[in-house]
């Protein structure tokens, strides 16, 4: 598995990231490339955009490294929501762009939630989102993987924002006991 | 607030996957300083993620990469020389461990120049070896041309040697000088015949003898009273060669006998005659 650590440890790769370095950059794609597209491909099935995606990703890492602030948390963390940003944008504007695509948000959501491709339910997080309720994987596929926040959860599922809040934690927790070796 | 039922909430989750509203994460942060087991809760999720992530990688098509380095060749910067402080701990962030030289260049020329003056030395110990080697040569052949030089002085001084020991017993005022011309048939042969009245040693000199055949050899004969008595043979030696002593003698004759000698003379085979 490419683990981390072997050669810099995450505070000397992001003091060499952001001394603008070619070594770096080139670690850092070959460590955590895999990871990163895993994740992309999760919420994008269509492998062409996703490789764009994961350009523009890298792209993002590269000239924003100076916005990771370490006391926050993990580099990869912070990458992982770069990626996730990206990766939700990208459909948000295709699906803009996409005349097909001119209907009620419900409908959207409930579609695109129903026509996922059986692949991506094996790829990455997704995979583990599967074996929760189904309750509890609609609200993540539509927060996590769709980037909805929980008051248009709470809109588009038609149930108070509370009880939103609350499902939500409560999937997560769960997600938190099938990820647990 | 209770802490335990906090981080047990989902909030650590949630801030983690980036799904907690901008209000909760800057609740969790600032909560998070005073309270250190969130912030490891925080890590030790977020660890649980990145590695449940790499367990699940799929490795994108191999020219991305390229085209991503191209892309952003111009951002890189040239590498530094890092020194790595002993001691840190890896996973501590913010404070800086590394540090640069601040004359990196300067080192960066020292480099280079070592390298250079490597390869001129380099190329220097090539050049001097082949000089060696040439010189090795040539001192090798001059040592054999030396010897040889040496060995024909040797073989000269002897030569020399054995001339002035002729001229010295030609010079003799005691020597009687007989010669031996050659006899009817046979006359262009010459030889002389040095006879010390003193001492009475015979020397003889062959002026011009006729080469023996192969398996003969010239011998010296003293004619005593008419009978011939052995005088010695002609071997190899260059000029005058000494003879035997003989007291008294008429004449000389030299014959052409087999290698050897004879006790007496083949009288046919006879080459030269002289008389005292």
């Amino acid at each position: 598995m490419l683990e981390s650590g072997n050669k810099y440890s995450e505070a000397e790769l992001v003091i060499l990231l952001k001394e603008r370095q070619q070594s770096a950059f080139s670690y850092l794609y070959d460590n955590y490339s895999g990871a990163i597209y895993s994740v992309i491909l999760s919420i994008i099935p269509d492998r062409e955009l996703a490789n764009d995606v994961l350009q523009e990703v890298f792209v993002k890492i590269w000239r924003q490294i100076d916005s990771y602030d370490a006391t926050k948390g993990r580099l990869f963390t912070w990458m992982i929501n770069v990626t996730r940003n990206a990766s939700i944008d990208t459909i948000r504007s295709k699906a803009f762009q996409n005349s097909q695509q001119n209907r009620e948000l419900t409908e959207t959501v409930y579609e695109s939630a129903g026509s996922i491709d059986t692949n991506i339910d094996k790829i990455g997080l997704r995979k583990l989102v599967h074996k929760l309720k189904e309750e509890y994987k609609t609200l993540i596929e539509l927060a996590y993987f769709q980037g909805y926040t929980q008051e248009e959860i709470s809109k588009i599922m038609g149930i108070p924002l509370g009880t939103v809040k609350t499902r939500l934690r409560t999937a997560l927790i769960q997600l938190r006991q099938i990820i647990k070796p | 607030m209770d802490i335990k039922e906090y981080i047990e909430s989902g909030i650590i989750e949630s801030y983690v996957l980036g799904l907690a509203s901008p209000e909760e994460a800057a609740e969790l942060e600032s909560l998070g300083k005073q309270h250190p087991e969130i912030k490891q809760a925080v890590d030790e999720f977020a660890l649980l993620i990145q590695q449940q992530a790499m367990q699940d990688s799929i490795m994108p098509p191999a020219e991305i990469k390229q085209q991503l380095m191209d892309a952003l060749s111009d951002e890189f910067e040239a590498p530094k020389v890092l020194i790595m402080q002993p001691g840190g701990n890896k996973e501590e962030t913010g404070d800086t461990k590394v540090k640069q030289l601040p004359s990196f260049s300067f080192w960066r020329t020292i480099a280079a120049a070592s390298i250079i003056l490597f390869i001129i030395s380099a190329a220097m110990n090539v050049y001097y070896y082949n000089n060696y080697k040439s010189a090795s040569d040539k001192y090798e052949a001059l040592l054999i041309e030396k010897n040889s030089l040496q060995a024909n002085n040797n073989t000269y001084q002897t030569k020399f040697s054995n001339l002035e020991q002729s001229i010295n017993i030609l010079q003799d005022s005691a020597m009687r000088v007989v010669k031996m011309p050659g006899v009817p048939g046979k006359q262009d042969n010459l030889a002389t015949v040095y006879w010390d009245t003193k001492t009475k040693d015979v020397y003889v000199l062959a002026n011009n003898l006729q080469q023996t055949p192969a398996g003969m050899q010239y011998q010296l004969w003293a004619i005593v009273d008419g009978n011939p008595v052995d005088a010695g043979l002609i071997g190899d030696c260059d000029g005058v060669c000494k003879m035997k002593n003989i007291p008294k003698a008429q004449k000389f004759a030299i014959t052409l006998e087999k290698k050897g000698g004879s006790p007496t003379p083949n009288l046919k085979a006879m080459v030269v005659l002289g008389k005292v």
